[in-house]
This record gives C-alpha cells, sequence and structure tokens, in this order.
C-alpha cells in the first residue's frame, strides 16, 4: 500500500470513527461555507475599505486654487461598509463647535453655517457628510453601510491672509442610506445557527443513552455542589470574594461622580460594569482555582475514583459532571456577590444598559464555568499535588495579574514605543492588546459584556469584531471541556 | 459443563510513557497475550506474584483501562463498545477502597446507586439489606471517616453489590482485614456465590484462595501459565508428597543414615531448636504410620507429629518460578 493510499484508508477510518459527530462536521462545514459567502456578499455588493478610497484622493494647491479630487466621478453613489471611529454625538456640526470660514484638513471642507445640524461621520477613515443629526441614531465602534453620492461644491476661506478657492468633491449621504450592518448580517447569523444547532441535535441524537449520561452529569454535579459548598476552603474565599466584588461595585459606582480630569473617573455605568467584570475575573477565577486544584489529583489519591469509574457511567461524563458541580460550587455564591456589587454600584453611580446586567451575569458564569474546566485540565494531568497548585496559581498569576505585562512586551517587540505618553491610545497597540485579549478568559468576559452592552453585535471593539468575541466566548469553555474529557479519556489506554 | 460468563482471548495491554509533546517514551507490557476463562457461579481465584498483571487484567474486566488488543467477551458479547451495558452487571471491590469520608453509608449508597437505573427507594430497600447482612446496619448513620478498614471495605463491597450483579470482581478482598473480617467475608462471598453469582477475585493471600476459590488461575509475565478447578489441584496435592515435622528427643546419626536409605524416605532434614530435634521427612501420606512404628521401634523418644501438607502455594511457586 502506498503512502497516499494509506493517508486515504487513515482519514476515511478517522472519519468513521466519528460517526456520530458527522452531522456537526458537515454543519461546520455548511457554517464556514455561509460565512465565506457572507464575506464575498458584502466585498461584493460594498466598498469594505472606506480608509483606501479616502487615502487615493488628491489635493492640489496651485496659488490660490486649491481643488479636493477623488478617482471616482462626481455623481457616482458608492455603498461603503465601515466602523463609526468615533461617536457621531460628537460629530455633529454645531454653533459652537466650529469658527465659520475655517478649513479642515482632517474633514476636507471649509466650515460654513449650511453644516449647522449636519453630521461628519468618519467610517473606518472616510468623512461622509450626513444631511442629519444621527446623534442617539448611532453610536461608535457600530458596523455600518452608508450610500453615499461625491458632490462637487466650491467655497472660499481666508488662509493666513490669502483667500483660497477649493473646489471640493466630497463625499454625502442621507440618513435613511444608513444601516447597521447587522440588518443584513442577521440573516447570515440567524441561518447559520440554524445550521449549527440541526447539526448539534441530529449528532446529539446519536449519542447513545444521552438522556441517562445527562441524568449522571445532574447526579455528579449535585454531589460536587454539596461537598464543595460546605467545604470551608469554599466558605472563606466565598466571603472575601464578596466583600472584595462588593467594595470594587461600591467605588466604581462612585467614580462616575468624579472629577472626569482624574486618572480614575469612569465615564458612565457601561463603562463601570466592565471594568467591574475585571474585579469579578480577578478574584472569582482564584476560587474557581482553589475548589477544583485537587478535584480529579485528590480523588485518586484517596482512591474514590476507581469505585466511580466501574460504574456505568463515560468518563466524559464524569468530567462534565465534575466541571458543572465544581462550576456552580463557585457560581452561586459568585452571583450573589455579582447581583451585590451591581447594586452598591448602581446605589452609588448610574444604572446600566439592561442587556449589560444580563451579561456582566451570564458570562460570568460561562467564563468560571471555563476556569474550572481549565483547572482540571491540570487536575487531570499532574503526576502531583503541588504540581496542580502551582500550574492553578501559575494560570491564575498569567490570567488576572501579569496578562498586561505581556501585552507590554509583546507591543514593544512588534515596534511600539510603550514608554511613550498616551500610547494606550495607538490603535496599533490596541489592536495587539484586543486580539492578545482572546487568549484571556478574563478579557473575553469584559469584551463580551462590552459587546452585549450594545444594542447589536455590528460592532468592533478596538479591532475585535462582535462575532469574534461572541466566538471566543463559547470556544474557551467548549475547547477547556474538550480537552480535559480527552485528557480524561486518554487514561484509559494506559 | 459450566457456562463460559467470562472469555478474555489474547489480550495485550501495555503501559506507556510520554512526553511533553506526545512521544511515547517507554513502554511496559503489563498482558502479553492472556487467556481466561471464568464459568457461571465459579468462584474463580485469581494468582500472581507481584506485577503478574492482576490488577490490569482486573481492570480491564471493569472497564477502567482498555485492552491494546484481544478481546473481552462476557456473556458472548464483546466489552469493546458496550461498556455501560457491562458495567451494569458486573460490580467491583477495588483493594483500596476510597470512599467519600464526609459522606454516610447511606449517603454513599445513594450516591453510587444513583448511577444505575434504581428508584431511590429501591436503593434504600437493598441498601439497607445488604447493610444488616454485612454487619453495618448500625453504623449506617455514621461518617465513613468514622470508619474502620474493615467497616469501609464491607461498605464497598455494599456499593459492589446494589445494583445485583452477575460479576463481581475483587482485587485482593482480603488486605488490611483482621481474621475475624476475613472469615466474615469468606462467608459472605459464599453465600453470595450459593445464590448464583459469580466472583473473580485476585489475591496474594493463597489460603483464601484455596478456601474460597472453585478455581484457580494462576498469571506471571502478564500469562496464564495455568487455569484448573481447585479440585484437581487438591487432587494433584494429594498424590504428591508430604513432609512430616517431627520434634523427637535424640536422633542418632545411625537412624538418619538408615532412613535415609529408604526408598519411602524422598529426603530427610535435621534441625536442633535448642529443646528439641526437629526432623522434616519428605514422605508419601500413606507411609506416616509406617515411619512411626519404625522410629518407635528404635526406640525415639516422639513429642509431636505435624503433617505438613503440601498447599497449592507450592503449585503457585513451582508455576511462577519462585522457590
Amino acid at each position: 500500500m502506498g503512502l497516499k493510499d494509506k493517508y486515504i484508508q487513515k482519514s476515511k477510518d478517522s472519519w468513521n470513527k466519528k460517526k456520530t459527530w458527522h452531522p456537526l462536521i458537515i454543519s461546520l462545514v455548511l457554517v464556514i461555507s455561509l460565512a465565506i459567502i457572507h464575506k464575498a456578499y458584502w466585498v461584493s455588493n460594498t466598498e469594505t475599505n472606506p480608509d483606501e478610497i479616502w487615502g487615493n484622493k488628491q489635493i492640489t494647491k496651485n496659488g490660490n486654487n486649491w481643488t479636493i479630487d477623488f478617482e471616482e466621478e462626481v455623481g457616482d453613489s458608492i455603498t461603503f461598509k465601515g466602523i463609526l471611529r468615533t461617536a457621531p454625538k460628537f460629530e455633529v456640526y454645531r454653533n459652537d463647535t466650529f469658527v465659520p470660514g475655517k478649513y479642515s484638513e482632517g474633514e476636507a471642507l471649509v466650515y460654513s453655517e449650511d453644516l449647522y445640524g449636519k453630521t461628519m461621520l468618519n467610517v473606518s477613515g472616510i468623512r461622509i457628510l450626513v444631511n442629519d443629526d444621527l446623534s442617539k441614531q448611532f453610536y461608535v465602534s457600530e458596523i455600518i453601510t452608508i450610500k453615499a453620492t461625491l458632490v462637487s461644491n466650491v467655497s472660499t476661506f481666508d488662509n493666513n491672509g490669502e483667500i483660497i478657492t477649493l473646489v471640493r468633491e466630497g463625499w454625502v449621504a442621507e440618513a435613511e442610506d444608513i444601516n447597521l450592518s447587522s440588518s443584513k448580517d442577521n440573516y447570515f447569523f440567524t441561518a447559520e445557527l440554524l445550521i449549527f444547532f440541526t447539526g448539534l441535535y441530529l449528532s446529539l441524537k446519536r449519542v447513545t443513552n444521552l438522556r441517562e449520561q445527562t441524568g449522571l452529569v445532574w447526579h455528579l454535579a449535585k454531589f460536587e455542589l454539596r461537598q464543595g459548598i460546605k467545604s470551608p476552603r469554599m466558605i472563606v474565599l466565598g466571603v472575601i470574594f464578596t466583600l472584595f466584588i462588593i467594595g470594587m461595585g461600591w467605588l466604581l459606582g462612585d467614580l462616575q461622580n468624579g472629577d472626569p480630569e482624574s486618572a480614575f473617573f469612569v465615564q458612565n455605568a457601561n463603562g463601570a460594569l466592565q471594568q467591574l467584570c475585571f474585579f469579578v475575573f480577578f478574584v472569582v477565577s482564584l476560587a474557581a482555582i482553589g475548589v477544583s486544584v485537587d478535584s480529579f489529583h485528590k480523588e485518586r489519591q484517596a482512591n474514590t475514583l476507581n469505585i466511580l469509574l466501574a460504574k456505568p457511567i463515560n468518563r466524559e461524563t464524569i468530567v462534565i459532571g465534575k466541571a458543572v458541580g465544581l462550576s456552580l460550587v463557585v457560581g452561586i455564591p459568585a452571583l450573589v456577590a455579582q447581583i451585590l456589587g451591581l447594586m452598591f454600584m448602581i446605589n452609588a453611580g448610574d444604572f446600566p444598559s439592561f442587556s449589560g446586567i444580563i451579561a456582566f451575569i451570564v458570562c460570568g458564569q460561562i467564563m468560571i464555568f471555563t476556569l474550572v474546566c481549565f483547572q482540571l485540565c491540570f487536575a487531570i494531568a499532574a503526576r502531583s499535588g503541588t504540581d496542580v497548585v502551582m500550574y492553578g496559581l501559575g494560570m491564575w498569576l498569567l490570567f488576572a495579574v501579569v496578562w498586561n505585562l505581556l501585552i507590554y512586551a509583546i507591543s514593544f517587540a512588534l515596534g511600539i514605543d510603550v514608554t511613550a505618553d498616551d500610547f494606550e491610545n495607538d490603535p496599533k497597540f490596541q489592536s495587539i492588546a484586543s486580539h492578545m485579549g482572546m487568549l484571556n478568559p478574563g478579557y473575553v468576559y469584559q469584551f463580551a459584556v462590552g459587546l452585549l452592552t450594545h444594542r447589536t453585535l455590528a460592532i468592533d471593539l478596538e479591532g475585535i469584531p462582535g462575532w469574534l468575541i461572541l466566538l471566543a466566548l463559547v470556544l474557551w469553555p467548549i475547547t477547556c471541556l474538550r480537552t480535559a474529557t480527552k485528557l480524561f479519556k486518554r487514561e484509559v489506554r494506559g | 459443563m459450566t457456562q463460559n460468563l467470562l472469555k478474555i482471548e489474547n489480550v495485550k495491554k501495555a503501559y506507556r510513557n510520554h512526553n511533553l509533546i506526545g512521544k511515547e517514551i517507554s513502554k511496559f507490557s503489563a498482558l502479553n497475550g492472556l487467556n481466561l476463562n471464568v464459568g457461571k457461579g465459579q468462584i474463580y481465584g485469581f494468582l500472581g506474584p507481584n506485577g503478574a498483571g492482576k490488577t490490569t487484567t482486573i481492570k480491564c474486566i471493569i472497564g477502567i483501562l482498555e485492552a491494546d488488543s484481544g478481546d473481552i467477551i462476557i456473556d458472548g458479547k464483546n466489552i469493546k463498545g458496550n461498556g455501560l451495558y457491562f458495567k451494569n452487571k458486573i460490580g467491583f471491590l477495588p483493594e483500596q477502597v476510597g470512599l467519600y469520608g464526609r459522606l454516610t453509608a447511606k449517603e454513599s449508597l445513594q450516591f453510587y446507586g444513583g448511577f444505575y437505573n434504581l428508584s431511590d427507594d429501591l436503593i434504600e430497600k437493598r441498601g439497607k439489606a445488604l447493610l444488616a447482612k454485612l454487619g453495618l446496619e448500625k453504623d449506617s448513620n455514621r461518617r465513613v471517616s468514622e470508619y474502620s478498614l474493615g467497616m469501609k471495605k464491607r461498605l464497598a463491597l455494599c456499593i459492589a453489590l446494589l445494583n445485583e450483579p452477575e460479576i463481581l470482581v475483587m482485587d485482593e478482598p482480603t488486605s488490611g482485614l483482621d481474621p475475624r473480617g476475613v472469615k466474615a467475608l469468606r462467608i459472605v462471598l459464599k453465600d453470595l456465590n450459593k445464590k448464583g453469582l459469580t466472583i473473580i477475585l485476585s489475591s496474594h493471600v493463597l489460603t483464601e484462595v484455596q478456601e474460597i476459590c472453585s478455581h484457580v488461575g494462576i498469571i506471571n509475565n502478564g500469562k496464564l501459565i495455568r487455569e484448573e478447578s481447585i479440585d484437581g489441584i487438591r487432587k494433584e496435592i494429594e498424590k504428591k508428597s508430604i513432609r512430616l515435622l517431627l520434634k523427637v528427643k535424640e536422633f542418632p546419626e545411625k537412624i538418619s543414615n538408615e532412613l535415609a536409605k529408604k526408598k519411602r524416605i524422598k529426603s530427610i532434614k535435621q534441625k536442633n531448636n535448642g529443646k528439641h530435634e526437629e526432623i522434616t521427612l519428605e514422605l508419601k501420606e500413606e507411609n506416616i504410620p509406617w515411619i512411626t512404628d519404625f522410629l518407635v521401634s528404635k526406640g525415639i523418644q516422639i513429642f509431636s507429629i505435624e503433617p505438613q501438607k503440601n498447599s497449592l502455594e507450592e503449585i503457585f511457586l513451582k508455576e511462577t518460578g519462585g522457590d
């Protein structure tokens, strides 16, 4: 048998082994195909590089006659797709925002009283003048489609005593020509979700004894919960993290009323909520490690695992049951702490968005489940109790304490001057920080709450699209759980 | 002929060590083509020196480990792919009993019983009967952490029997038990066996195997060396010579030499214990009256005669290459 035939045979065997998961695998392939079609739809129907068009404009300064020309013809209409770089409410021209008769290089136009009440949008770098007040209609970071038309006009302005005539081409749009990209994305997302859940449903239907095993997961989870919630370790950790979260909630609420110039000023309740997420993560992650640190390892040493393994329960079910149970051990006190923290924050400051509050609680529980599963991987794989503790503490230190230092180090290595003032506002730095954040469950939690405080998923948080954040939120627990089950299942092979 | 309940065919199992990238760095073969047959209703004793593969075999039978190759067939069905089905039919008592210390015996039974398709009432009813049978009824509301090792073993046995298994697999069931515990366990096992339960046990205590088991399998280096009914082994023992330990006042060299020349005596050893002369003679059981007559006729004062029968231990040592 040739190498090629061997490879084909191996692939066939591997495919046949996964018979249960065939519908899910097929659905994932379909979802990926649909996602590619989704991307192709936007690329073929919209201009997805607006900054390129803006960058290709020609500014000619010929004495007192200046011209601004685009490569497109006047009257051409293009539908752009991009991210609102600044909040429209700060971009509405009012009589106190500019001095008429001045030329703005950034916006490539001369200010005039005609602009009052209009909005100059920055859509992924291109400037588009909208003949309406868009404040409260659209928000920063939202991904929109906007049909704009290239127009030309002539204006004059005073340039240090010289009267300049500017023949300017610029993009204008009407308010009704702007849509959130989610108006189309939602069709694709809904179809993708339907395909995925159909595949998942069909696969789960093929799992033997699914109902029994689900019952056993709950049986084991209840047992872990009863054992864990009464443990002295959890009582101490629970009290500590509840007090900490309450304290930080109260502080973040109070800081909303502080001095806007202060470094610790919190702009609004949604921002405060996102910051509270970090503090929740900071202490709850330690508790999650604390309860699961010796789960499998301790059981192996105490020989309780052998009797359990001889019972009619899958190894996967044991891991899932323990993960669910231990997550509840931390999750229930954490839920109380989250609610108390929120109450103190709202009492001292403003009320965050309702979707944000739900996300704060739900995503918090997902984060706890993720960390428990992550720790279970160590507990299963480690050779000694010391290893488990060291790995757990290492994980906590990495994710909760030194992550920022890691971001600075990588940014520095990529050529960003991290000693410069205001480097944290550098878009390149923000992009690195947010992309790296996807690798940290705590950051994913913060991002997810930030995303869900908005009204749409069609937003972009510092270079990370909303769908990617949601994907990370789903993939983190699944990957950790899968790794833990795989590690535990591997033991059956000795 | 007894119907085969468990059949192990050419089972191989190796333990592997991997490095961080998952590459195999060492391998130890625990089972090297093991074959075994356990009939329905048997008490099958599984013998072998340390590292022979007894625990590995047991772990493969109950599904804690997966054999690398070969088949484990229970009641005509291969356990591969039917693990959960068979786990419902097997009860397991490990050597090192690990139970959750914070639970009481009743709670332990409820917890482990929850893994079977049994109602809470049935678990309680069966649990109560088992606790009574194994003498734990009075302690059923005490925390397991307060139990002695023997009590823990008995509770673990209750747990193993809760689902009314067809096969009970026990790894060194008497280890750590005091003689009273061993005796009690023996009675319980024989009683369960009478009711139709097939029992497979591994043990180092050969007298225990000899007393409890109906069949014996000896393994060494992961292979079955011998499989025999205990009756068959008894017959073999009877055919063989026995040793006779005599304690006498004096044993002159002349008589010793004379005896050594006799065909009926296979070997003779002499030792002074400070008080008596200890003479160990190897001869057939039927020759015991002859030797006593002979010694008395030579004026030897005999203080005691202790026949030392050949036992399973000798067969075990012979089969496994021990001294």
